[in-house]
């Protein structure tokens, strides 16, 4: 499903005209397979966001290739990455990254009407996925007005609604307590087995990556694969 | 995203700065007003110098000099390609004088051909044409030349006791013939000029008609019109009187030739200056005065666009704070998969809704502070000059008409769309990875 082949990346640094290349990622190479969830751990500075970007086309590499379902996307023009984004993709951020002005029904509406959906459909489509995630209740609330988990609840419906084959999700419970971790992991969990979902998660946080089906460990731009668990 | 979203969206933004966009659109108001109103005056003071000359006078009439014209080269005239109408006014140039019971008057005789008068726009206030030679048609304000010299003179004394000022006795209005004149006889002489006496061959005429008023006040008209069938009866009787000696014709003419149409107006008299005569025409006159009020309108349109380039500053800072302001928002768009163009399409939107706003409300207020200057400049020029009929008078200052509209409105939501672009364009350019960084 998802192909990425010898990537390296490197950031400048420094005063304008003094700057120097620091490299942060360093020929990496693995495969996901469709249906899976993969977690990539690492601390601060050690590169997994920056592979996070370039594998969601937010951030061009240098060299080397993606594949994602037979397209070659590392290749793709800023326009072409954002309708294959929409097409392809769902996100999850650690700060939920909703819009303050949209209520949940709206937040969650987003990318539907960014595809250009009719009302009658996308309203349909809301509905039913508001229901599955138990946002009922707050579906008219602003961001402002709802819990971390509840905020990051309606994150994941937005991710969902658009049915993508791949959600990226990017230390998912970075600002959630523990009980909520459980629920929103217990969530991920569930909505991999019932639709197949492949999630690349990236997290620093070993229990996270417990979830997932196979483990990468990302140090200093170099990935190693550490194995399999499953804690949950 | 289908269209009636990114308005919904749009407006919601908008919503969110109510009194920010709110002065935006003031100030997009204000600059498209003062260009509309600034040309305003231009449309208006050329409507009124164009209606000044056109007064008493028809745009499509061309006058005809020449020093040997006949009725044959008149007749000629009339096959020439969209003439609607020529008419051959012969004046009788020689001593004049009519009498109605015990009044006497000098006015003039004209005899022309009523059919082709009637085509160019001669009009009656009563009565009918002549049908027959001694049939004629006067003027609106003959009555007012058939004066009584006893009368008159028994008047100006009776004023002279009352010691008015030279002023208030030229306009006092001289006892004249007051009763109807429709199918009253007139007796008609001719005199010599050397002399001022009359040949004694009066001939009898009646009065069938009264010509419609001129269109200006201070233009009179007491002139009696016949039909060109009496010119034999009048040459007969000059013949028998003139000086032996004497070439010259009892009548002089004015030859005055009427076009189909306003634009056909200059084919006609370059037709008739290659046939060696000399034209005047008021379309030539109006050609230059639209020459000169192009000009005026396009300058006053050019210093009304500045206010609005002014304007302009404020609709391109009021989008570069939107832009900053959701530089988070945008990027969470673009994460989501919002292309480029269409980020730049709805910052767009938002400064075109801006320029159209503030347009339709400057339209409005534009047509209102045009409609109150017409009505209140008058009076005040008037009270400032001492002239209470100053108001009265038909002078416009101010006329929008529907072009002034276009053009301002296209030159308003263009430059609104102009400022609102680089804003756009710096929308399109933030980084995702950037944008997402930021705080909440």
């Amino acid at each position: 499903m998802i192909h990425v082949e010898h990537i390296q990346h490197s950031f400048k640094i420094g005063k304008k005209g003094k700057e120097r290349p620091v490299s942060v990622l360093k020929d990496l190479s693995f495969k996901v397979r469709k249906g899976s969830i993969i977690s990539i751990v690492g601390r601060s500075g050690s590169g997994k966001s920056t592979l996070l970007h370039i594998m969601a086309g937010f951030l061009k590499p240098e060299s080397g290739r993606i594949t994602i379902n037979g397209t070659v996307t590392s290749d793709f023009t800023e326009t072409q990455s954002a309708e294959f984004r929409l097409d392809q993709f769902g996100f999850i951020f650690q700060n939920f990254q909703l819009m303050p002005g949209l209520t949940t029904f709206e937040n969650i509406e987003l990318p539907l009407k960014l595809k250009g959906a009719p009302k009658a459909e996308r309203t349909k489509q809301v509905k039913q996925l508001i229901q599955h995630v138990g946002l009922k209740e707050v579906q008219d609330h602003y961001p402002n007005e709802l819990s971390g988990g509840q905020q990051q609840r309606v994150s994941i419906a937005r991710a969902l609604i658009t049915n993508p084959p791949i959600i990226f999700a990017d230390e998912p419970t970075g600002s959630l307590d523990s009980e909520t971790e459980q629920e929103i992991l217990a969530l991920i969990l569930s909505l991999n087995e019932s639709l197949g979902i492949t999630f690349v998660i990236i997290t620093h946080d070993d229990e996270v990556a417990s979830i997932a089906d196979e483990i990468y460990q990302m140090h200093d731009g170099v990935l190693k694969a550490e194995g399999v668990h499953h804690a949950i | 995203m289908q269209f009636k979203d990114q308005l919904d969206f749009v407006s919601q933004h908008i919503k969110k700065n109510k009194l920010r966009v709110f002065m935006t659109i003031l100030a997009a108001t204000m600059g498209t007003a003062f260009l509309i109103t600034l040309a305003s005056v231009g449309f208006g003071i050329q409507d009124t110098l164009k209606s000044e000359i056109l007064d008493n006078r028809l745009v499509t009439q061309v006058e005809v000099y020449s020093a040997d014209l006949t009725k044959e080269k008149a007749d000629k005239m009339k096959g020439m390609d969209h003439v609607k109408a020529v008419v051959l006014r012969q004046q009788v140039s020689a001593y004049q004088k009519t009498t109605l019971d015990k009044y006497t008057s000098t006015s003039e005789l004209i005899v022309s051909n009523f059919g082709e008068e009637q085509k160019a726009g001669f009009t009656l206030e009563k009565g009918r044409l002549p049908q027959s030679e001694y049939e004629v048609v006067v003027g609106h304000d003959f009555a007012e030349n058939l004066i009584n010299e006893e009368e008159v003179e028994k008047f100006e004394a009776e004023q002279k006791d009352k010691d008015l000022s030279d002023t208030e006795l030229d306009e006092l209005e001289l006892p004249h013939y007051e009763e109807e004149l429709l199918e009253k006889k007139i007796t008609y002489e001719m005199g010599s000029y050397e002399t001022y006496e009359s040949y004694k061959e009066p001939v009898k005429l009646t009065i069938v008609g009264v010509a419609k008023a001129p269109a200006k006040d201070f233009i009179s008209d007491s002139k009696i019109y016949a039909d060109a069938s009496l010119i034999s009866e009048l040459e007969a009787i000059y013949d028998r009187h003139k000086p032996e000696a004497s070439d010259e014709t009892l009548f002089s003419m004015n030859l005055n030739i009427y076009a189909d149409e306003l634009q056909n107006v200059k084919e006609i008299t370059t037709s008739l200056k290659e046939d060696g005569y000399s034209v005047y025409s008021i379309s030539e006159e109006l050609e230059q005065i639209d020459v000169f009020f192009l000009a005026l309108k396009a300058g006053l349109i050019f210093v009304g666009t500045i206010a609005i380039l002014i304007s302009s500053i404020g609709i391109f800072n009021t989008m570069t704070m939107a832009v900053t302001e959701r530089t988070r928002e945008i990027g969470v768009m673009k994460a989501l998969g919002a292309k480029p163009k269409l980020i730049q399409r709805l910052f767009l939107l938002e400064s075109a809704w801006i320029g159209i706003i503030g347009t339709v409300i400057a339209v409005i207020l534009s047509y209102a502070i045009s409609i109150l200057a017409n009505y209140v400049l008058p009076l005040i020029v008037g009270a400032a000059l001492g002239e209470e009929e100053f108001g009265e008078l038909n002078v416009t200052f101010s006329i929008i008409p529907w072009q002034l509209v276009v053009i301002a409105s296209a030159i308003s939501i263009s430059v609104a769309m102009i400022s609102g672009w680089r804003p756009a364009r710096k929308a399109t350019q933030i980084d995702v990875i950037d944008a997402l960084r930021q705080e909440l």
